[in-house]
């Protein structure tokens, strides 16, 4: 009796196995979808922790706002250093490029400078120079969301900086972009010379497919192919045909030499494109920093995801010095006996009680001292940061910051090789 | 299923005499009807008899009108998918962005990496049917696929506006090649002049389209073209300026006279493309390597 009541269900699970199968792929696609969320970074994450730890350190940064409407404008600014540590496996920013990170134009970059230079095109940075930037965006599309700084460069890719959430309120159809041309008349941009865009595709388009539709409406492919193939081919174009053919030719380049001579009379002033690399960017005039550092040594523990550093510092200026802050690859880890008051920006960035000392005393004018630093937060490995101890060249760097009593404060960049400690001891 | 059909000409039987095919490999006409006649439902044994598939010659006459209009759709898809994929892969930037219509390279890369599907599907459609449409079939097919993918992607998906990502108007010098083979009946022809046209016109033609966007503004003590203006104002994330190719200098020697220059090598260098693509295009206008399918 259950041999033969198992027989029966096999027997039915066998004819049904085609569809069970596509239900179970279809409830297995369902649920992998239901737990897809939307893709809300630039992929900043899976750049390897060297290249953001050492190549570039973003501080200062500033967004005027983080709610615009369409068409207000804000802006980024802040500081770019680029770092001595720069690696090897990277080509130096000779060519590079200030860029912005947003999923597509939502906001439009109305300038950029570097140094207080304009740079819509590529230029050139130096080692260990750090330079003062601005972007200047406008409001372009509703939404939310994510905007970055960026430097692009040649053959390195893109390096992402700090993101904000910027809230875009408004309408996108009142968007405007006027520009003044050299002429003096002011276009807008979103849409000049749309229409005349269309048009010529369009002329164009319909003449290809009314000589297609003309060739096509006698015969088809079927008789023609047979009339082919039976060696009448020669039969198919009839003369008055050609006729018409060098008539269609002929009104083609005549279209193509008066519209392009009626082109040339509207628009007689006209430029090629501008390109070309922008050097000697002024980098800021930073006194040299009072406060020495020599690392000594340095471990990454995988486990506890805490960068453990020890350096020699010594204080050569008149004020006494702490250590306040400690950046890299654009996360911030403060000292809370430093930073007293809440800290503007952003969440995911600031490990705010993320930096602890050996010696949290001041360091005295003339002072030597051998100091432990402890960077430690959750956020090393939320950023992927902790993949340090998997690079092939297993070294950190980052700015250290120290503040004076008056308010003053010098950074000062540092790295060196650290060794990872998989697990706990 | 055609055979079960009923009958729809009421007048009495016909004899219809269809050209008789030698059945050039395999192809349509390899077994082509001879004779149909319409004597009203034929049985089975008749039309047998008759020799035909056919229960009349209004049933021919659709179904080879069907066959015509299935060919041309299936064609137009196939060329479009194939000739915008070999499109973008070759000369996509210079096409998706008009900061990168420059005088040089833009004129020079587009028409040549261009005539090589023109020139096959010319082969094809001139062998097998002596229709000289090849190019324009072709062109019209890629322009297709680049309006739905700059209109609904790049505009409708990431709002960059058409001004910056509009595609190369490529028709006339289609219909150049087209025409130029349908006088001269020859593909050697067509290359020397056709090929040669098909460089030359690239940029007249477009000329229209973009020269408002080469008027001059100042930007913050720059100069920069509308086209640059557009192109650095409408954020890019992963198109930073220095991956353009575009010229970034004279011609030493040619100075300001760069298009004409760099039209006549595109034209120049189309020729040799062209030659290569037609046997390209005759090599694959076959069937015979599906028999085994």
């Amino acid at each position: 009796m259950k041999t033969s009541m198992f027989s029966t269900l096999a027997r039915h699970a066998k004819r049904q196995a085609g569809r069970l199968w596509a239900l179970g792929l279809a409830v297995g696609l369902a649920a992998s979808m239901a737990g897809a969320g939307p893709a809300d970074a630039h992929g900043e994450k899976s750049q390897a922790a060297f290249l953001r730890m050492r190549t570039l350190n973003w501080y200062d940064v500033k967004w005027s706002k983080t709610s615009v409407n369409v068409n207000e404008e804000m802006e980024i600014t802040g500081k770019l250093h680029i770092m001595e540590a720069w690696p090897v496996a990277v080509a130096k920013p000779e060519v590079a490029f200030l860029n912005v990170g947003e999923p597509g134009p939502v906001l439009v970059r109305e300038g950029s400078w570097l140094g207080g230079k304009f740079v819509p095109r590529s230029l050139s940075l130096e080692l260990g120079k750090t330079y003062e930037f601005r972007v200047l965006l406008k409001g372009r599309r509703p939404g939310r969301f994510h905007v970055h700084t960026q430097l692009s460069v040649q053959t390195g890719g893109p390096i992402i900086g700090p993101g904000q959430w910027i809230e875009i309120k408004g309408d996108m159809a009142n968007f405007t972009n006027p520009v003044t041309l050299l002429n003096g008349e002011i276009i807008d941009l979103e849409s000049y010379k749309i229409s005349n865009i269309y048009f010529w595709h369009a002329l164009w388009f319909i003449a290809g497919c009314v000589w297609i539709g003309y060739w096509f409406r006698k015969r088809g492919f079927v008789g023609r192919y047979i009339a082919v193939a039976s060696g009448k081919g020669e039969e198919l174009v009839t003369p008055q045909e050609r006729q018409i053919g060098a008539v269609v030719l002929a009104v083609t380049l005549l279209v193509v030499i008066v519209s392009y001579a009626i082109t040339a009379s509207e628009f007689p002033r006209t430029i090629p494109l501008q390109a070309g690399n922008i050097r000697a960017i002024p980098a800021l005039d930073i006194p040299e920093s009072p406060v020495k550092v020599l690392y000594e040594r340095g471990t990454y523990k995988v486990p506890g995801r805490e960068l453990i550093a020890t350096y020699k510092i010594t204080n050569n200026g008149k004020e006494p010095v702490r250590i306040g802050e400690f950046a890299t690859a654009s996360l911030r880890f403060l000292n809370p006996d430093v930073y007293t008051q809440k800290v503007d920006y952003p969440d995911y960035l600031l490990a705010d009680r993320g930096l602890s000392l050996s010696d949290n005393a001041p360091i005295a004018p003339g002072e030597t001292k051998e100091i432990t630093v402890k960077v430690q937060d959750a956020r090393w490995d939320t950023e992927r940061l902790a993949d340090l101890a998997y690079d092939v060249d297993s070294s950190f760097a980052g700015l250290l910051f120290f503040f004076t009593p008056s308010g003053g404060r010098y950074e000062v960049e540092i790295g060196g090789p650290v060794i990872p400690e998989f697990l706990p001891v | 299923m055609f055979r079960s059909k009923p009958n729809l000409a009421a007048t009495g039987p016909v004899t219809e005499s269809i050209a008789a095919s030698p059945g050039i490999e395999g192809g349509a006409g390899a077994n082509a009807p001879t004779l149909a006649a319409d004597a009203g439902v034929l049985a089975g044994g008749a039309r047998a008899a008759a020799g035909t598939p056919f229960n009349s010659k209004a049933e021919a006459a659709g179904l080879v009108k069907s066959a015509d209009i299935l060919l041309l759709a299936s064609l137009f898809l196939i060329t479009l998918g194939g000739y915008h994929i070999h499109a973008m892969l070759t000369m996509g930037d210079w096409d998706f962005w008009i900061d990168w219509k420059d005088r040089r390279f833009w004129p020079t890369v587009l028409p040549i990496m261009l005539v090589t599907f023109p020139a096959a599907a010319q082969a094809y459609f001139w062998e097998s049917y002596r229709l000289p449409f090849g190019a324009t079939f072709l062109v019209i097919a890629l322009l297709t696929g680049e309006w739905i993918n700059r209109y609904t992607n790049f505009w409708g998906w990431t709002y960059f506006p058409i001004s910056l990502v509009w595609p190369t108007s490529l028709v006339p010098g289609a219909l150049f090649l087209d025409i130029v083979l349908l006088l001269s009946r020859s593909f050697i022809v067509t290359a020397i002049v056709g090929a040669m046209g098909w460089g030359l016109l690239l940029y007249p033609t477009n000329w229209p389209i973009l020269a408002p966007y080469h008027q001059a503004t100042e930007q913050y003590g720059l100069l920069m073209s509308l086209a640059d203006l557009i192109g650095f104002e409408y954020v890019r994330t992963s198109m930073p300026e220095y991956l353009r190719f575009v010229e970034r200098g004279t011609m030493r020697t040619f100075g300001k006279d760069v298009v004409a220059v760099a039209a006549f090598f595109s034209g120049f260098v189309s020729i040799l493309v062209y030659f290569w693509w037609w046997y390209v295009g005759k090599l694959f206008s076959t069937t015979k390597y599906t028999t085994g399918v």
